[in-house]
């Protein structure tokens, strides 16, 4: 396997915060020559250094494309960590759809999600699915937008197909709701399209500019963060403030902490879980 | 080699019987059934590793209604689909509904072999992946408690620090009453 020298190491974890905002400190050498050795060897190039210069005389962006889905963590399931999805059913739903439902019975309830850090979709569709099981029946009173956004190409594209295999299937979805919502498609999996029709992803890098994307209701935005500095947590998460409803909800992961990161938010406990809503 | 667990479903007592005994050379625990029937009866109940099915067999229950009742049971459960030469497009179709793979008969036990060698690899896969996972999910939900209780608290805290600057920084009121204003706030 190609090896990353000292002075390699530093230009490539440069380039790939540069790139995808994923810090990456001196001990995580293994890793880049794990996940990058092979798309070097298989451009010909000799070492991390000219992959580095490859990628960035590279126009089209392609290499640079494929550093990001090889250097970004996927790891994800449908429910994981069940309380947020709990919350949602139960706390933040029915509070947001009181607050915008119209005096109109004939006008619809307009509600926004963000997904903010998709990956291969399953957080997202599994909002979807916690909203047609809470309103089955009363779902043409609604306006959902769910929107998945993460910075790779390959799991954006997953993601929009909707297809998973029997491992990525099996972890955190019940038999029922397995059942209820997927169809089985050969050895895998798709999800429905009445549920499917209800999302839209897109790339989206968390350190770039939220242009276009308007005010969202609610934001997930779990376990990426602990991929940044610092610095750049707290500007994500300023951002974030800026795109999130005045009385709109925040849900970050169960092991983070917006604790001296964003001091706009308030922690907010709901039973075993806990959100965040912006200072008042 | 991790042992497994094998249904072997043929109407022929002389395949049963064979595979069987290598089978259980092999130190696989082998379970027997002469047709579909039976077998979806042990599949009911029993946790099974691996099903090894003839593709024909007389009555409703054949090879592919075998795959799609263990399918349907456990989608972990692997099919290895045994199949005379002349029925090869079926099979193929079987491993579009999810048999891992299939074998010609007359069966090449070194091929069956290889074929077991791999799902035991995999299965040994899944579970330390399992374990991982149960492993991370245990130390999260402890962590996350850990720290949701810090969050409220930083949060209570940071509150009544709030508080407390806005009442001593209130000129209207008098100097020793923000005080005791503030103290209570602290003390509360």
């Amino acid at each position: 396997m190609l090896k990353i020298t000292a002075d390699e190491l530093k230009t490539i974890s440069q380039y790939i915060h540069d790139i995808s905002g994923i810090y990456l400190d001196q001990s995580k050498s293994y890793l880049l020559e794990t996940r990058l050795g092979p798309i070097a060897e298989e451009l010909g190039c000799a070492s991390f250094r000219a992959l580095h210069d490859k990628a960035k005389r590279d126009s089209t962006k392609n290499i640079e494309r494929r550093l990001i889905d090889a250097i970004s963590t996927n790891e994800t399931l449908f429910f994981r960590d069940n309380s947020p999805f709990e919350l949602l059913k139960h706390k933040i739903l029915p509070e947001l759809i009181d607050l915008r439902s119209p005096a109109s019975p004939r006008m619809k309830t307009h509600i926004k999600i963000w997904s903010s850090a998709s990956s291969t979709g399953q957080e997202l569709y599994s909002i979807a699915m916690t909203i047609r099981e809470l309103l089955d029946g009363q779902l043409d009173r609604f306006n959902f937008k769910l929107l998945g956004t993460d910075i790779s190409d390959s799991a954006v594209k997953q993601a929009s197909y909707g297809k998973y295999n029997k491992f990525e299937i099996e972890r955190g979805l019940p038999r029922q709701t397995l059942q209820k919502h997927f169809t089985l498609f050969g050895d895998s999996w798709k999800i429905k399209d009445e549920i499917r029709s209800m999302v839209n992803f897109r790339k989206l890098n968390l350190m770039l500019p939220f242009t276009g994307l308007g005010k969202f209701d609610i934001i997930f935005c779990r376990n990426v963060a602990i991929y940044f500095t610092l610095q750049d947590r707290k500007k994500l998460f300023n951002k974030l403030a800026a795109s999130l409803a005045d009385d709109g909800y925040l849900i970050i992961g169960s092991t983070e902490s917006l604790t001296g990161i964003c001091p706009l938010f308030v922690p907010k406990r709901h039973l075993r879980a806990i959100f965040y809503q912006k200072k008042n | 080699m991790n042992t497994l667990t094998i249904l072997v479903v043929d109407d022929d007592p002389v395949i049963r019987r064979l595979l069987e005994q290598r089978l259980t050379k092999e130190n696989h625990t082998v379970l027997l059934a002469e047709d579909g029937y039976k077998a979806e009866k042990i599949i009911e109940t029993t946790p099974i590793d691996v099903i090894l099915t003839d593709l024909m067999m007389p009555g409703e229950i054949g090879g592919i209604e075998v795959l799609e009742i263990a399918k349907n049971k456990n989608q972990q459960i692997e099919v290895i689909l045994i199949t005379a030469h002349s029925s090869v497009d079926t099979a193929v179709e079987a491993m579009k509904k999810g048999a891992a793979d299939y074998l010609e008969k007359p069966l090449n036990f070194t091929e069956l072999f290889l074929r077991l060698q791999k799902i035991s690899n995999m299965l040994s896969l899944l579970r330390s992946a399992e374990d991982l996972r149960q492993a991370m999910d245990v130390t999260e939900s402890t962590a996350g408690e850990t720290i949701q209780n810090l969050e409220i608290t930083a949060g209570e805290l940071q509150e009544k620090l709030d508080a407390v600057e806005a009442i001593l920084s209130n000129d209207t009121i008098e100097a020793y009453s923000r005080i005791t204003s503030a103290l209570n706030i602290i003390y509360k």
